[in-house]
């Protein structure tokens, strides 16, 4: 009997073993940014908002990620020096005034009185602080010492200088007109607490001077805020202000589309984001929930490559322009909420051509024109037919499109094209891109900057190895007189001249048509019905500051 | 003796363990796509000098064998690496997400063994009745049915429309715990934190049927199987002449038989459960390894893809040494 306990024990050991090999050395339970540990859990009908993510933040240290979806986290407990609306405007937030003083100095009148989380007032030591680490090299020490991934968003900035202790210049290498709607982007945090705890303490427990302090959480799976009382209040512009609302904000990760939407449903969670064309319905019939949308700012097309015939031709290009239904795409895929696109730019962006109107749906034009490049259904057989084979080609896109793809194939096909749909992982097709060696590749390109800097250059405009011109351009369009425009575009300060310059790229772009200008859906997402003062927004930021809970 | 046995499989796995850790860093290495490429994504303006600080921020513009050896003298040291996507050391995001793997797995196992016993026996003893064609078709349909759609069947049916169980998560949002160990019901109990603890088990309950669907049935099939088996032998049939009970002769004599293909299945089942649990995880938002690593393997992340697999090779070792150990105990005749 004692033999066989024995073996029992030998047993529990080595599962015990397992287990504790498994376990992570127990972290410590993290206490509040004062100091003190975390505060009880609020009673029933305390006002906690619960938000649900797509995906998870990568970090909540703002100089250190290339993603939308930690920003959306980071802008509650951080402000920056200009914050954006839910569309595209501009307004100060931690500077009260910013002033171009030559084309290439801006400079910051910083507000006076603004705290920090642990209780220190900002000053423009932390925003040369906060620039500096992002703009010069190896600033960030943990895990290794690396460069801000965010350097690239702001490349025009050279230095930053203390004027005195409320006013900072920024020096630009060249003049840069989007350095607002860039600003943006970019928060603050203190130089003293940073400098003190290093970056592992930092992003173990953020303190920034937005109107969330960070409680506790782990990115993967929740990020737990409450309300800071001593915040300054946030953009006078954009009222309310003052301290948030609410008083806890927890931020959920669940990247799952139908569990969100079962999430919102149970009422486990308030606002969602991300919502999937096909699950809007289901919403809408819900009771208790209402569902709100954005102008997007991911556009999508279907580029072709013009090097290769037939698509070398601009009227092969025109044609396929007119033969898709794209009014038909908003409607059945997207239940009217997206928009054609007039051309190359979002109609949301800044600069956008008013005068230019989306190709119309016009097959019969786009048979003929089709014809004239020598492509016709010689046969009769339904097909057509050019260099005396069937024209087939393949068009590549990513599973993210792929119901839009399947449809804009499906259209192809219906005309007599003998097109096919082949999907890829966008880090395995990119290089095939690149080379050239592709015929036709339907994706989206961000344009949350509203300003042709960012888009412009990277698409449309001749690709420039190791530069950022041309790193999203994957039709190998490249015209001097556009590529002119587009490096004009990026440095020219007076508007009415910069306006001028991108609509003569955007009608030559229009004409020459590089790609098929397909659709631009709207950001859809959706909250509980007791949620007021919620709006989204075009950026993806979700704002807790002004929401209330009825 | 035994413990000696073990320790030499111990040790017997350190070079399996080099093995898969050079196989996984050239296939991560073959695959296509450049983590660099993926990281910048579309925004701002991407310059070559960006692009050649981060290759070498990374190591990758070392030749491949310096890469390795860089890779295995740090595994060597225990250190994994740093992740490229998150810029947090790769041991430190396993080990943060762990836990909540390990204890879904649990769950599962223990969900799969509570039905698939009494099905599997009662199917066996039972055979050809109604309630052993029913017990195996639900079995077949457990084996059939996708868990991402069993997943949300379950959440439609039992969190939306009855509401008597939570969508997703590990916990509920209003709930506060200390983490001690990183399993919830654990870490609930230490602390005596009940209302953490009720809310974690109930956050368990979904996902753990959705995961323990498959094990439970194939459980219940091997089981029946076979101890339909082992009623036709000869010892069996002694023992009913000889007038023992139903039920000592089904408990006693034939189960513990019966239990040596039914662990050594449950056994790989515990190397599914653990590894194959994306899916699961995806749909109840459940903050596990298995999300980490499908997000690191479509950023090529390489470090943490790495630390990954050898995680998901090492429980594979372990599962098939505690099968290997509990054959010892099931049969004395066998040796390790």
């Amino acid at each position: 009997m004692s033999n066989r306990i024995s073996r029992l024990f030998a047993l529990l050991l080595v599962m015990g073993l397992l287990v504790a090999a498994c376990a992570p050395a127990a972290p410590a339970p993290a206490p509040a940014a004062d100091g003190s540990q975390p505060a009880e859990p609020p009673s029933a009908g305390a006002q906690t908002i619960v938000v649900a993510l797509t995906g998870a933040p990568t970090t909540l240290d703002p100089a250190d990620h290339r993603s939308r979806l930690s920003e959306t986290v980071i802008r509650n407990m951080f402000d920056g020096l200009v914050t954006r609306d839910t569309t595209n405007g501009v307004h100060l937030e931690l500077a009260e005034s910013a002033e171009l003083i030559d084309p290439q100095t801006w400079e910051f009148k910083l507000r006076q009185g603004v705290k920090f989380h642990d209780g220190s007032e900002m000053t423009a030591d932390d925003v040369v602080f906060t620039f500096n680490r992002i703009i010069q090299e190896n600033m960030i020490e943990y895990p290794e010492p690396h460069t801000s991934p965010r350097k690239g968003l702001i490349a025009p900035l050279a230095s930053v200088e203390k004027v005195d202790d409320y006013t900072v210049r920024f020096n630009l290498s060249a003049p840069w007109p989007p350095a607002m709607q860039l600003f943006v982007h970019q928060q603050i945090v203190p130089k003293a607490y940073l400098e003190a705890v290093g970056t592992q303490g930092f992003v173990e427990r953020p303190v920034g001077a937005g109107p969330f302090k960070f409680v506790e959480g782990q990115l993967d799976d929740q990020i737990v805020m409450e309300r800071f009382d001593e915040y300054w209040g946030g953009a006078p512009t954009l009222p309310p202000v003052g301290p948030a609302c609410v008083a806890r904000a927890i931020f959920r990760v669940i990247p799952e589309a139908s569990t969100r939407v079962a999430a919102l449903l149970a009422g486990e969670v308030h606002i969602i984001q991300g919502v999937p064309p096909e699950l809007i319905g289901t919403l809408e019939a819900a009771e208790g929930v209402v569902v709100k949308t954005a102008a997007g700012t991911q556009p999508k097309w279907m580029e072709m490559n013009v090097n290769q015939p037939p698509f070398d031709n601009k009227i092969v290009r025109q044609a396929l322009n007119h033969l898709i239904d794209k009014e038909l795409l908003v409607e059945a895929l997207y239940d009217g909420r997206a928009v054609v696109l007039p051309g190359v730019l979002s109609p949301y962006n800044s600069f956008a051509d008013d005068s230019l109107t989306p190709y119309a749906y016009d097959p019969e034009t786009a048979l003929s024109m089709l014809a004239e490049a020598g492509i016709v259904d010689s046969d009769g057989d339904g097909r057509l037919e050019w260099n005396g084979a069937p024209w087939s080609f393949v068009v590549d896109s990513l599973d993210e499109h792929r119901t839009l793809a399947e449809a804009v194939v499906a259209q192809l096909q219906g005309a007599g094209i003998d097109a096919s749909l082949r999907l890829w992982e966008y880090s395995v097709v990119k290089p095939l891109l690149d080379a050239g060696e592709r015929t036709a590749y339907l994706d989206d390109w961000g344009d949350s900057a509203f300003d042709p800097v960012g888009h412009m250059e990277a698409k449309w405009h001749g690709v420039e190895a190791g530069s950022p011109y041309g790193r999203g351009n994957f039709s190998g369009y490249n015209n001097p007189r556009v590529n002119e425009l587009i490096k004009a575009g990026e440095t020219e300060t007076d508007e009415a001249r910069r306006r001028a310059i991108y609509n003569e790229a955007q009608a030559i772009l229009y004409d020459d048509a590089p790609a098929i200008f397909l659709i631009l859906p709207e950001e859809v997402e959706a909250s509980r019905a007791n949620v007021t003062n919620w709006e989204p927004a075009s950026d993806s930021r979700i704002n807790l500051h002004d929401v209330c809970l009825e | 003796m035994r413990l000696v046995k073990i320790t030499e499989r111990l040790l017997a796995a350190i070079p399996l363990m080099l093995g898969v850790a050079i196989i996984v860093f050239l296939f991560m290495r073959m695959t296509p796509g450049d983590p660099v490429d993926i990281m910048m994504g579309q925004s701002g303006a991407v310059t070559a000098g960006e692009i050649e600080r981060l290759r070498s921020e990374f190591n990758l513009d070392k030749p491949l064998h310096e890469q390795l050896l860089l890779f295995l003298g740090g595994v060597a040291r225990g250190d994994l690496g740093n992740s490229f996507q998150r810029q947090q050391p790769v041991t430190r995001l396993i080990a943060e997400r762990l836990p909540a793997t390990i204890e879904l797995a649990l769950g599962a196992l223990i969900f799969g063994l509570l039905v698939a016993f009494p099905i599997g026996v009662i199917s066996a003893v039972k055979q050809n009745s109604a309630i052993d064609r029913l017990s195996m078709a639900g079995a077949f349909l457990g084996i059939s049915m996708p868990s991402f759609w069993l997943g949300i069947l379950l959440i439609m049916l039992f969190s939306v429309n009855l509401k008597w169980l939570p969508v997703q998560g590990r916990i509920g949002s209003d709930i506060q715990l200390q983490v001690v160990t990183g399993f919830y019901t654990i870490d609930s109990i230490l602390t005596g934190n009940w209302p953490a603890f009720i809310s974690s088990l109930r956050h368990l309950i979904l996902p753990s049927i959705t995961l323990g669907a498959a094990v439970a049935a194939i459980i219940a099939r091997v089981l029946r199987s076979s101890l339909l088996e082992i009623l036709r032998s000869d010892y069996v049939k002694l023992a009913r002449a000889k007038g023992a009970s139903e039920t000592r002769t089904v408990m006693k004599h034939a189960l513990r038989n019966a239990m040596i293909p039914t662990v050594t299945v449950l056994g790989l089942q515990v190397g599914v459960l653990l590894g194959g649990n994306m899916i699961v995880e995806a749909v109840f938002g459940w903050p596990g390894l298995g999300r980490l690593v499908v997000d690191a393997i479509f950023n090529r992340d390489f470090p943490l893809v790495q630390g990954a697999v050898m995680v998901y090779a090492l429980t594979f070792i372990l599962a098939n040494l505690i099968v290997d150990v509990l054959y010892t105990y099931l049969n004395p005749k066998i040796e390790m």
